[in-house]
């Protein structure tokens, strides 16, 4: 008896505090498109207060795209849509290989760009929902050139978060950028000749 | 053409890298990734005359290599920045001539309105061209030629090909510069002057793609194929872009 009147309030509380903690976490898990607003502005202004990052062959830029960028990109998803129908011809172990060279070149070659940021903004326009709360497209303008550019982010909410898993420039998409590339290469010498060719590219 | 790979490839990837910055807070996950829909693969591209376009494609390379290279650094080196961007601004205004007479091919008036305007406003206070006052008014220039007019009426792309100096094209893009050169008025005027525009507008371009094209070399595994995706990429959303303005028109008809 004693027990059951002590646990009602105790009970109480609970859901109290059980509804503040979710509610705080609703509150401050942002939106794709907040996201996506909220770090371009932080990452310009990195940029723009930081002059290592606004030279290119700086080591700093690696250390911060490695930091910063990469955990928000989901390498696996963009090499599985730049494989397509091949992905399932490689085993685990090669899967495994390709997503880590593939992702060394895409970070490698783009690091780099990360300095011209100094002069460009970004506007959220709109986002286009696929699937409630799993895949969305946030669509961005690039400005500060001579005219403005389209730039599409595809994210996908996993155990991870939202990461984007492809970057349309224009309605140009990366991932896609790549299949032809990546088919000729499995049709020509198999999975291991992709796999060969993607680490010569990167020096390996 | 080569202006909007300009664009292209160094944003795609800042973007990116803007727009992750931090960690986020995660929201709820969902249980398993999406699978990826098979039905998106897109058909092999046609090229049907590879062996040429790749032996045309090391052409162009070589002379880039000898010729092309060597100018456009001679033309970043020594013109100042202002006058290379008045040099590309006042054959964008030409070329608006083109794109607005095109979109109304395209039977797509109220985009030509907003391109002929942009001449009108160029030519006038932009001075002959030379400043691109009506970005500054949100007019903001669209690509458009006979290649996609073609295109949205039908006609097919074809093999593509790779023409000598020009570069990606197609079979029907190539029709369509084809119309292009010949209703050019610099076709008809004497050598001289002829040749000097052509040249200069031809060097400015290049030059304009100088960064984009470091960045291709660095990402391709076979910069052959990656630079046919993004060229027929590229050319396919034109002729979509073309074809959904003409239906937006016939479903408020």
């Amino acid at each position: 008896m004693c027990f059951r009147q002590w646990i009602r309030p105790f009970a109480g509380i609970v859901a109290f505090l059980a509804a503040l903690v979710l509610s705080h976490a609703y509150a401050d898990a942002p939106s794709p498109d907040e996201l996506v607003r909220k770090l371009a502005a932080e990452m310009t202004s990195a940029v723009r207060s930081d002059p290592d990052l606004q030279n290119p062959g700086s080591v700093k830029i690696s250390d911060f795209v490695q930091k910063n960028i990469v955990p928000r990109f989901d390498f696996e998803r963009i090499t599985q849509i730049a494989m397509g129908r091949n992905w399932a011809k490689a085993n685990p172990a090669e899967q495994k290989q390709i997503v880590a060279e593939f992702s060394k070149l895409l970070t490698r070659t783009y690091s780099n760009a990360i300095a011209t940021l100094k002069d460009l903004d970004v506007e959220v326009k709109s986002t286009r929902v696929v699937a409630p709360n799993a895949d969305v497209t946030v669509k961005t303008q690039m400005i500060g050139r001579p005219q403005p550019v389209a730039i599409d982010y595809s994210l996908i909410n996993g155990p991870g978060g939202w990461r984007v898993y492809d970057v349309s420039v224009e309605g140009i998409s990366l991932a896609a950028a790549y299949r032809d590339e990546f088919a000729g290469l499995v049709a020509q010498s198999g999975v291991s000749g992709l796999i060969d060719a993607l680490k010569k590219k990167n020096g390996g | 053409m080569k202006r909007t790979f300009a664009s292209l490839f160094i944003l795609a990837v800042i973007a990116p890298s803007l727009a992750f910055a931090t960690p986020v807070k995660k929201m709820k996950p969902n249980v398993a990734p999406l699978p990826i829909e098979e039905a998106a693969e897109p058909a092999p591209p046609n090229d049907l005359f590879e062996p040429v376009n790749r032996a045309t494609f090391a052409l162009n390379d070589g002379i880039d290599a000898l010729i092309v290279n060597p100018l456009v650094a001679v033309w970043n080196g020594i013109v100042p920045s202002f006058v290379r961007t008045g040099v590309g601004n006042f054959f964008n205004n030409l070329d608006d001539i083109y794109v607005g007479a095109n979109h109304l091919l395209q039977g797509n008036g109220s985009r030509a309105a907003v391109d002929f305007q942009r001449v009108a406003v160029n030519t006038t206070i932009g001075i002959v061209g030379l400043v691109d006052v009506g970005a500054k008014m949100g007019l903001n220039k669209v690509d458009g030629d006979f290649g996609q007019t073609l295109g949205v009426w039908g006609v097919p792309t074809g093999p593509y090909l790779i023409l000598p100096l020009i570069g990606p094209s197609t079979v029907r893009e190539t029709a369509g510069r084809t119309v292009r050169i010949a209703t050019d008025p610099r076709t008809y005027m004497d050598a001289v002057p002829s040749y000097s525009l052509m040249g200069l507008e031809y060097l400015q371009t290049r030059a304009d793609a100088k960064a984009n094209e470091g960045l291709i070399a660095a990402s391709s595994l076979d910069r052959y194929v990656f630079v046919r995706n993004l060229y027929l990429q590229k050319r396919s959303l034109m002729v979509k872009a073309g074809l959904e303005a003409s239906k937006s028109r016939q479903a408020a008809k």
